[in-house]
């Protein structure tokens, strides 16, 4: 998709994340991931790392080579995304305590990778 | 996950899924829809002995599951049999189902199969498509219910 099209879809998906409070922390943590990888394709894309005509499903597949690409140009987003996806497996897959503080840190990283998409580049 | 684990997170995501609208707000009722089904769906299988109870969690990569040590608070990859699926047929399950479970299978993939033209990508909804979605969820929660034998417990 291009920049706009993922734009679009982030920036509604974060309108549906405002309905929600943290003790929605799984759904909040799921927004925040399809969000948050709508901005990080957007950075991929600016970056011409990835064309429009790809995307990343998640931070998690990328290969070894495309890793060290986008760590080496973006490595906070790539953190950030990194966060969000692993707490998909500990508080929404599975029931480890802190959901509340999770969906914090996952709107925390949501906000990061946004700014890195919204910065001049 | 222990089927008491897949009920409280159903509850919780039917919950978040009832503040959300499935035309405003469709990429994350979609996605919250189908998250609240599969842990039913882990739930059913459990009890059907389909697939096995643990305490395990599914992660991002199928058939790879994190085995938690609640002492430490620390988790460890483990592959092993299912355990939880992560979708519908992913990881594949050798057992037959059992109708009702089967059932609420192909209701469950009609929203799974949402992801790529409405979450991922950028598809226009149909009109009046909202009502057929809202109709699949209630179709496989009632039928995944029915199988748990919970009704009236559960939600």
């Amino acid at each position: 998709m291009n920049g706009e099209q993922h734009r679009a879809k982030a920036v509604r998906i974060e309108r549906s994340l405002a309905r929600l409070t943290d003790a929605d922390y799984e759904a909040v943590i799921e927004g925040a991931m399809l969000a948050g990888t709508h901005w990080f394709n957007i950075l991929l894309h600016q970056a011409k790392l990835f064309p429009e005509t790809r995307d990343a499903m998640h931070a998690e597949f990328l290969t070894l080579g495309d890793r060290r690409r986008v760590a080496a140009t973006m490595p906070d987003a790539l953190a950030a995304l990194d966060t969000i996806e692993s707490l998909r497996t500990l508080q929404v897959r599975g029931d480890m305590p802190g959901g509340e503080a999770a969906a914090k840190t996952a709107r925390e990283c949501l906000e990061r990778l946004r700014s890195a998409a919204d910065s001049p580049h | 996950m222990k089927i008491a684990a897949h009920l409280g997170k159903f509850k919780n995501l039917d919950a978040s899924l009832q503040r959300l609208d499935p035309h405003s707000d469709c990429e994350l009722w979609i996605w919250t829809a189908m998250n609240a089904g599969v842990h039913l769906l882990n739930a059913a299988l459990h009890h059907a002995g389909a697939t096995r109870e643990v305490d395990s969690f599914h992660t991002q990569v199928e058939g790879l599951y994190a085995v938690p040590d609640r002492t430490r608070g620390i988790l460890a990859d483990q592959l092993h049999p299912p355990g939880d699926v992560m979708h519908v047929g992913q990881p594949p399950i050798a057992h037959s189902l059992p109708p009702a479970i089967e059932q609420a299978c192909s209701s469950l993939k009609l929203i799974e199969d949402l992801r790529e033209p409405h979450v991922r990508g950028s598809e226009p909804m149909r009109p009046g498509a909202e009502e057929a979605w809202m109709r699949a969820y209630r179709d496989y929660v009632e039928r995944l219910l029915g199988a748990l034998d919970t009704s009236g417990g559960a939600r």
